[in-house]
């Protein structure tokens, strides 16, 4: 599968800058499926639908609020918006490197890998190898699809590769999960201890498969013999009036007749 | 910023921002659009006269975000002529009638590059002046596959009494319009009539010509959209600016010149850029009068 670039820009800090293009490091393998009509398999289309007027709603006439209270609105047009989207960057530059070892996962969002350009392999590998060695990950503002990310700029076995960071806002706090320290018994203790080692492999995420996936594939697999097909949506109507389908038949058949 | 304060027929009229370049790869400023339309007027104003106008605003430029407004806003001056229309929903909407110059220059100082209206007009929404067959191509068919679909359409139209104007989209495609003007029509009738015209030129001509909509019988043809003739919809005013790279208009063209470019084969020649549409209309004034006073009555419904 090609690999397709989202972005391409340069990374930057002090008087570096590496040309680079940015990819998707993970595609989602989860198998989709269409809604369809189970009475003749037509494709079935979302509209919005406006439970007071009972009618479906036309896109122009599709605004966007902000709930204050129920049923208090704030309305935002996407001028207004648009008018406090952040540019789109031409650069990810490193204002800071973090051990990247003081991240917690629970941070980590998107991952991608980042591709050099054309003139930018030397520097690129240089700072690979040089965060690689001392574990360090550079930290950068990025906007990316209109949104401003925080990001992790980090090695990935000499390639660079960046993670999108959730901002320390959107964590959820967990305070309350821990349970409250007691007294544990040095026997319990150490019984836990010796089946968790008696249980340590090395991880190797390809013995792991999406089991359902898998599962799903070979259904539809064993099906395809049970193909159906959607109708036309223009036949199904018919062609039109007899009167006006006749005359035009007759005028066309002149008219290539005279050709 | 630079913004003037303009006076016509005793209404004041403040424009802003006229130095804002909407067309970038060509440097045509909002300025630039006033003018056009102020010397347009003369020809499209006839053809936006009492129709629930739908601006299509680009405050930012024909490469940045755009956005439909079908309200009339309500920091109009207070001359600007509005109708209420009611909605299917029983509800009430106003909507800006472009009647007069005034409001022409500022609903394009609203950055309103495109104007679209429906087919019928405000106080008869339910009565189509006029019946469309909006020709569209799907890659890599083009524009002048569209003229000979426009052709034989003509053709067609023609040995069943009816006459009917071509003008270019402004985008890729043309539109064919078949006067009507009584009050008899209806958009059940012209939605029937263009269907059926639709699917026998697509069973006469299938390799140039889809009446489907879906995107793949659309690829190499020529989709004849016959369902543009709807009340709820609106479709691209002859003479308005369309929000491409340059700054094309939707132009009426002559059958004869039509079959001309169609045999040269050349696509570029039938799209008109501003300079040219007020320089022609000026010269041939409109084309497209008899979309507005022809009275016919489609045949065989």
């Amino acid at each position: 599968m090609a690999i397709q670039g989202m972005w391409s820009g340069t990374i930057s800090f002090s008087l570096v800058a590496i040309p680079v293009r940015l990819v998707k490091a993970v595609a989602p393998g989860r198998v989709s499926f269409h809604l369809l009509h189970s009475t003749d398999y037509s494709p079935l289309s979302r509209r919005m639908f406006c439970p007071k007027h009972e009618q479906t709603v036309p896109p122009e006439e599709i605004i966007r609020g902000y709930e204050i209270v129920p049923d208090q609105y704030l309305p935002i047009t996407d001028e207004e918006l648009a008018s406090v989207s952040p540019e789109r960057s031409r650069t990810i530059e490193i204002v800071e490197f973090i051990d990247l070892q003081e991240v917690d996962p629970v941070y980590y969002d998107h991952p991608y890998y980042l591709v050099p350009l054309k003139g930018g392999e030397k520097a690129y590998r240089l700072l690979a190898e040089i965060m690689r060695r001392t574990g360090k990950a550079g930290l950068a503002k990025f906007v990316l699809a209109e949104r401003e990310h925080l990001v992790a700029v980090k090695s990935d076995e000499g390639a660079l590769a960046l993670v999108t960071l959730h901002y320390s806002e959107e964590i959820l706090p967990d305070a309350d999960i821990a349970p409250k320290a007691g007294t544990v018994e040095a026997a319990e203790k150490s019984r836990m201890q010796k089946s968790i080692r008696n249980m340590m492999v090395d991880f190797k995420p390809e013995k792991y498969a999406d089991g359902r996936r898998e599962k799903v594939l070979q259904l539809l697999k064993s099906k395809k013999g049970a193909i159906v097909e959607a109708p036309e949506a223009a036949e199904a109507e018919g062609e039109g009036p007899p009167d006006l389908v006749a005359a035009l038949e007759n005028i066309m058949a002149e008219m290539k007749k005279n050709r | 910023m630079t913004g003037k304060i303009i006076e016509l027929g005793g209404r004041r009229l403040s424009l802003s921002n006229l130095e804002k370049v909407l067309y970038p790869s060509c440097g045509f400023t909002k300025a630039h659009v006033q003018e056009y339309y102020r010397r347009i007027a003369p020809f499209i104003l006839p053809h936006l006269k009492d129709r629930a106008l739908t601006l299509k605003r680009y405050p930012e430029g024909v490469d940045k975000p755009f956005f439909f407004e079908k309200r009339c806003p309500s920091h109009r001056p207070p001359w600007v002529k509005t109708a209420d229309i009611h909605r299917s929903d029983n509800e009430q909407m106003t909507v800006c009638l472009v009647n007069d110059l005034e409001t022409l220059l500022w609903v394009a100082n609203l950055a309103a590059l495109e104007l679209h209206v429906p087919l019928a007009k405000a106080a008869s929404p339910e009565t189509p002046d006029a019946m469309v067959f909006d020709l569209d191509p799907g890659e890599p068919a083009n524009i002048i596959g569209c003229a000979r679909v426009a052709l034989i359409l003509q053709e067609l139209l023609s040995r069943l009494g009816l006459s009917s104007r071509v003008k270019s989209s402004g985008q890729k495609g043309l539109h064919v319009l078949v006067p009507l003007n009584s009050p008899e029509a209806t958009f059940e009738d012209t939605k029937t009539f263009s269907r059926a015209v639709a699917v026998i030129l697509e069973k006469n001509y299938p390799d140039l010509v889809t009446a489907k909509m879906a995107k793949e019988a659309r690829k190499g043809r020529v989709f004849i959209n016959w369902s543009q003739n709807d009340s709820s919809l609106t479709m691209i005013c002859v003479y308005s600016l369309r929000a491409r790279q340059e700054p094309y208009v939707s132009f009426p063209l002559e059958w004869q010149e039509l079959e001309q470019l169609a045999g040269a084969g050349d696509p570029e020649r039938l799209h008109t850029l501003q300079a040219e549409a007020v320089r022609r209309a000026e010269q041939a004034g409109d084309l497209f009068g008899e979309v507005l006073s022809k009275q016919q009555k489609l045949p065989h419904l």
